[in-house]
């Protein structure tokens, strides 16, 4: 089989692990050395779906030992096979990276044999491209679930990035979809990894030590393959971002590759919005301040799909407004529908010169569609209208589907 | 009154001294000698004096701050026909204000200044991304571009300390600006030959190109974003978009 068979199957089977961002780690480059790492991340492509394409990211091989109902590569599945050899995958990174095509490589695998060998190649294909081809941009590189803890840890000195997907946000519905893999193989290596990133973290101030895994770790969670509920899925993810650490946690939208009682209709489209919504949640996690509980409870398990999940929140809670925009702490204008966490800082700054005004937010591009209802100007208030969820919930809602495809927020972290 | 540079941001900065020495409030610092002149506005010539710009640049980096500074060069290379006012007028209002200026968002010209700069820094990165490098048959890479703003010098660092060990060049054929490094060290020039008639790098190109095409999920389909992300006017020089 030529190269570019083995890129096409590869590349098509890598397509549904949906992290990508190069984020996280700055390396300069070395004297011979090709590549560095950039702190921000750099997007190079957006392919037809307008996801960013930043690193290569392939699968090692779907030749796969498991057959998880979910996914495209189980054992079952009459698909085309290929496997790299670990100078093809070298060559092909370096020569990506030489034309500027790609911040690095995302490399993943189906499991051939076993874990460890799984992981062994792996580690094989990362040893050869950080010495042998002096790669010195950034790596990404899967942890296999049931894999030596020991090999973990090698693959950790080598890459900037890992992660390990829980794929399934339930124990249930792993059992039911992936019989074939326990969850404690998935959890295990997670705390691993956070240790010994903690641990190389506070090496460092003492001595020079190898880095491990200096971007952090991530994850991913399929949305839509099981019932599980938008609250199951955020309680989950803030676990994660408090118990371990994550630096993401990545929702896929499921979309339906194979036949199966048990999962949605390959005739479905996958639930894109309602990956958009989580996606946004999990924005008011990381950066807002936000709990998960204060976003849903028993009583509204899941996100309004025509509200996005700030605007759903401060319907429920419009006691705590109109907040003045020249008084309100950081923390309460970053939890006006509208104004993001930059702008709200943004505020602060500029009203320590002078009071700002209405026309002024304007100036400052503050985007006032959703905002106006939330605010007053030195004790002005420009809504129109009563502070009344009934009344509010038409102005705030999506009318189109326009927006909502916007899918997943690529920024650069 | 119009100011008259010769385009340089020393020249505006002259202009700039210029107009505190003669308390004088101009109503545009043109950017090179082709300007529209107003009926009945008077002109004045400014001769670019690197004594003079270069107390102007001083008295930012103290008065204000080397952000500033940054941030006016950077908008400066936007070449907005008006950014040399922006400057004039950022700059009295920072020497005032002091480093707060930063922040004083509300104002129109530190809006203006803000936006400009903005405008290039994204640009710059955006291309930090999307520049493509092509082999040429003597070994050099060469990638070709053109961007709004003038961001060559803004990424050549990048690239120099990236692509350390290969030779390379990047071309904005818009201005007729080149970088070329040599793998010690970048040059900027301007009137050599185009080599994009060179090119041999079909074997690359086409991995990349089933790459692209192989990464894209078909059910999730959605050009529209994909288009916010990289506008379709750059595409002429993005190998896979390219048809």
């Amino acid at each position: 089989m030529n190269l570019l068979d083995k890129l096409q199957i590869l590349a098509d089977s890598a397509k549904y692990d949906v992290s990508c961002s190069s984020s996280g780690s700055s390396r300069s480059n070395r004297p011979g050395g090709v590549g560095n790492a950039s702190l921000p991340g750099i997007c190079h492509s957006w392919s037809d779906d307008g996801r960013c394409i930043s690193l290569l990211k392939i699968l090692f091989t779907n030749v796969c030992i498991y057959d998880c109902k979910y996914c495209v590569n189980r054992s079952s599945n009459d698909i085309r096979r290929a496997s790299f050899t670990p100078d093809e995958l070298c060559e092909l990174t370096i020569q990506f990276y030489r034309r500027n095509y790609i911040e690095g490589l995302f490399l993943s695998s189906a499991v051939i044999r076993s874990p460890d060998y799984t992981m062994e190649l792996l580690i094989k294909t990362l040893k050869k491209l950080r010495h042998e081809y002096r790669f010195n941009g950034y790596i990404h590189v899967k942890s296999i679930p049931g894999a030596d803890m020991r090999l973990v840890y090698e693959a950790g000195l080598l890459a900037d990035r890992m992660s390990v997907n829980i794929e399934l946000p339930s124990a249930s519905g792993l059992k039911l979809l992936a019989p074939q893999k326990d969850p404690t193989a998935i959890l295990e290596p997670m705390d691993f990894i956070r240790e010994r990133i903690q641990e190389s973290r506070e090496l460092v101030l003492y001595k020079k030590t190898p880095s491990f895994v200096p971007a952090g770790q991530t994850t991913q969670l399929i949305v839509g393959a099981t019932r599980d509920s938008d609250l199951k899925i955020l309680h989950l993810s803030e676990h994660l971002y408090r118990r371990y650490r994550l630096k993401r946690v990545y929702y896929s939208a499921y979309v339906p590759v194979n036949d199966d009682e048990n999962l949605p209709s390959v005739h479905t489209g996958p639930p894109l919005l309602r990956e958009h919504r989580i996606y946004q949640a999990d924005w008011l996690l990381r950066f807002y301040g936000f709990r998960a509980h204060e976003l849903l409870d028993e009583g509204h398990p899941n996100f309004d799909t025509y509200l996005d999940p700030k605007c759903d929140w401060a319907l429920r809670h419009l006691d705590q407004f109109p907040v003045e925009i020249n008084k309100a702490p950081l923390e309460m204008l970053m939890r006006v529908p509208g104004i993001g966490y930059r702008m709200a800082a943004k505020i602060v700054r500029a009203r320590r010169v002078g009071p700002l005004t209405f026309e002024d937010l304007r100036r400052m591009r503050v985007v006032l569609k959703r905002a106006r209802y939330f605010i007053t100007c030195n004790g002005r208030y420009y809504g129109g209208v009563e502070l009344d969820a009934g009344l509010l919930y038409p102005l705030l809602a999506d009318k189109a589907d326009r927006k909502v495809m916007a899918g997943q927020i690529s920024l650069f972290g | 009154m119009i100011y008259v540079t010769d385009g340089t941001f020393e020249g505006i900065l002259t202009a700039v001294f210029e107009a505190y020495k003669n308390k004088e409030e101009p109503e545009a610092i043109t950017l090179g000698s082709v300007y529209q002149l107003a009926l009945g506005m008077a002109v004045r010539e400014i001769a670019t004096d690197m004594a003079k710009s270069g107390r102007v640049w001083r008295g930012v980096q103290s008065k204000i701050s080397e952000k500033t500074l940054e941030e006016l060069y950077r908008a400066y290379l936007s070449e907005h026909p008006q950014v040399g006012l922006f400057i004039y007028r950022y700059i009295k209002l920072g020497l005032k204000l002091g480093r707060k200026v930063e922040g004083y968002l509300q104002h129109p010209d530190v809006q203006a200044v803000h936006d400009l700069s903005r405008r290039v820094a994204n640009e710059a990165h955006l291309f930090l991304g999307i520049l493509r490098f092509r082999k040429l048959k003597n070994g050099i890479f060469y990638a070709c571009y053109e961007p709004d703003n003038n961001i060559t010098q803004l990424i050549a660092g990048h690239f120099a300390g990236r692509l350390s060990d290969q030779a390379w060049i990047i071309h904005d054929r818009k201005r007729d600006i080149m970088a070329l490094y040599n793998g010690e060290e970048v040059v900027f020039a301007t009137g050599l030959p185009p080599f994009a008639g060179e090119v041999c790098d079909e074997e690359y190109e086409t991995l990349w190109k089933k790459y692209f095409s192989a990464i894209a999920i078909e059910s999730r389909k959605n050009p529209k974003l994909q288009r916010s992300f990289m506008p379709v006017k750059y595409w002429k020089n993005i190998i896979e978009k390219q048809l």
